[in-house]
């Protein structure tokens, strides 16, 4: 796997006092609005770190922010030892798969034409994707378990299916960090949790570092190794066993019904339903 | 009919023309930009108006203001809180009213407007071919060279961006390479139906082809055979250049709609 310098820099050892991802005190603006206050976490390398929080937490901005796609207002961020700016050149370390792919169904492309858009950054502009590339893409393709689905038209998968070809893009390239925005939505359960083994085993066969964001705390509860709990600010960060029994989580979601409506409504069913 | 110069220009013109739109074409329909093109042909009047007013080559004229109308359609529908088809209807109908005015204060009405709505064929120069060379030759360069980017920006922006794809360059070089490519279309076409050339052609290939190198191929042999035709056809009943090839175009596009392996009329009566 080629690296370069400044990532090398990183995984090499040469950077050992900095983590994965470090993130002090950022705050995020956006129209006016603040959707993000004083978050505060590190991440060593090979963690799974799931982000969870209700809708409207400010999840997907944070992932933004850790891509470099979005400045914060104040504050630091470090990926891999490196500001945003330097982050620039070397995304082809990080694979992201954002919440929803909006395409047209009858979207002219292959699935192996998908996963050849995941290794862009790596074949550089001006530049056509050899045969290595292909073969590149045709192993990711395995790796997800589409084998034999490369020549298939993309809009003609299961949603399941355009999950793990969208991994497969993500992971097609010299990926060191995952960063996955509610990977599972509209998955049923079984293709979730099949989603999510695969994830695990990818995870340890690939030494990969993997940043999960979703709303639902049960699935992340069983993978990650750190749970992060965004609700605007950060109410909670330590081990899942940690952040479940924790009062304060029941009070971050408590604050988006709180946020949406303006005013305190009643949460909790008496009833047991 | 080759024995004439005039339809040795047009049919010369018009297929390099072709060609090139046809590639355009298929960037225009996976992102949405039929109305866009509709919307920078109408404007072309416009900037034809302020190149027969200041005295310049209208075609020039035109194509400076489209490309900055298309610039302007791009920015404001990325950066205003408007949907970019309610910025075209804006840009577009503005264009348009202005091309009016000018031709009323230029007193232009002797110039042959009804060519740049319609299309002349016999307004082809041998300048005006080497001109659709020149553009037609960094257009299909600007697509080939980025190809790989623009189909990425075309079917997952947010991922193309996260993955360091030059989005925003990438965006308006297409909108000006569909507004130049719209304008030294013009006199084959016309202002009102040139953006057929970039509209059809695709769609056409979409009925037959599941993958884009079948619906580029496709809708490159769409845009030559009717250019070919519909100039034969123009020539031979003495009609609109523009009319005739794009009937032919909706011609083809027809069949192909109804012998669609993938949908359409045959395929309703057999399942």
């Amino acid at each position: 796997m080629k690296k370069t310098c400044k990532v090398a820099d990183y995984f090499e050892g040469k950077k050992k006092d900095t983590s994965l991802i470090e993130l002090e005190h950022v705050f995020v603006k956006r129209n006016g609005t603040l959707v993000l206050e004083d978050i505060t976490f590190s991440l060593e390398a090979g963690m799974f770190l799931g982000i969870i929080g209700p809708n409207g937490a400010g999840k997907t901005t944070l992932l933004r922010v850790l891509l470099g796609l979005l400045e914060p207002t104040s504050g630091k961020v470090k990926v891999m030892g490196m500001t945003p700016k330097e982050l620039k050149s070397e995304l082809h370390h990080i694979g992201y798969m954002p919440q929803q792919v909006l395409f047209d169904a009858s979207f002219p492309v292959s699935v192996l034409d998908v996963v050849l858009m995941g290794r862009a950054c790596c074949i550089g502009l001006l530049n056509f994707a050899t045969k290595e590339d292909r073969q590149a893409a045709l192993e990711s393709i395995r790796l997800v378990g589409l084998a034999g689905y490369e020549n298939r038209p993309i809009g003609e998968l299961s949603g399941g299916e355009q999950k793990r070809a969208f991994l497969a893009r993500a992971l097609c390239r010299e990926t060191r960090i995952l960063l996955l925005d509610e990977p599972t939505s509209g998955l049923d359960i079984p293709a979730q949790e099949s989603f999510m083994e695969l994830l695990a085993k990818l995870k340890e066969e690939f030494s990969l570092s993997v940043v999960f964001v979703s709303h639902d705390v049960n699935i992340l509860a069983r993978y990650a190794d750190e749970l992060v709990c965004v609700n605007r600010t950060m109410h909670l960060h330590g081990k899942p066993s940690e952040v479940l029994s924790s009062g304060r989580l029941k009070e971050a979601y408590r604050c988006e019904f709180d946020f949406l409506v303006g005013h305190p409504i009643p949460h909790e069913r008496k009833d047991g339903a | 009919m080759l024995s004439y110069g005039f339809m040795q220009r047009a049919l010369a013109g018009g297929l390099i023309i072709a060609a090139a739109c046809s590639i355009v074409s298929f960037f225009v329909m996976v992102r949405r930009l039929a109305f866009v093109g509709m919307g920078i042909s109408h404007a072309a009047f416009g900037g034809v108006s302020i190149g027969i007013a200041a005295g310049i080559n209208p075609i020039l004229a035109a194509a400076l203001f489209c490309s900055l109308v298309s610039l302007g359609i791009g920015y404001v529908s990325r950066k205003g809180r408007l949907h970019e088809d309610t910025a075209i209807g804006i840009f577009f109908v503005a264009a348009m009213a202005m091309g009016i005015v000018l031709v009323r204060v230029a007193n232009a009405y002797n110039i042959d407007l009804m060519s740049y709505l319609f299309g002349s064929i016999l307004a082809m120069t041998w300048w005006d071919v080497l001109t659709l060379g020149i553009i037609a030759l960094f257009s299909v360069a600007f697509l080939i060279l980025f190809f790989k980017e623009l189909l990425f920006f075309a079917f997952d922006e947010e991922t193309a961006q996260a993955s360091g794809m030059p989005v925003r360059f990438l965006n308006y070089t297409l909108l000006v390479t569909m507004a130049v490519l719209i304008v030294v279309s013009i006199k084959l076409l016309g202002i009102i139906l040139v953006s057929g050339l970039l509209v059809i052609p695709a769609a056409t290939g979409m009925q037959v082809f599941r993958n884009y190198r079948g619906v580029i191929a496709m809708s490159i042999a769409t845009s030559l055979v009717s250019v070919a035709l519909g100039l034969y056809i123009s020539w031979k009943f003495d009609l609109a250049s523009g009319a005739a090839i794009v009937l032919v175009m909706f011609g083809i596009f027809a069949i192909s709609f109804i012998f669609s392996p993938r949908r359409g009329y045959l395929r309703g009566r057999t399942s």
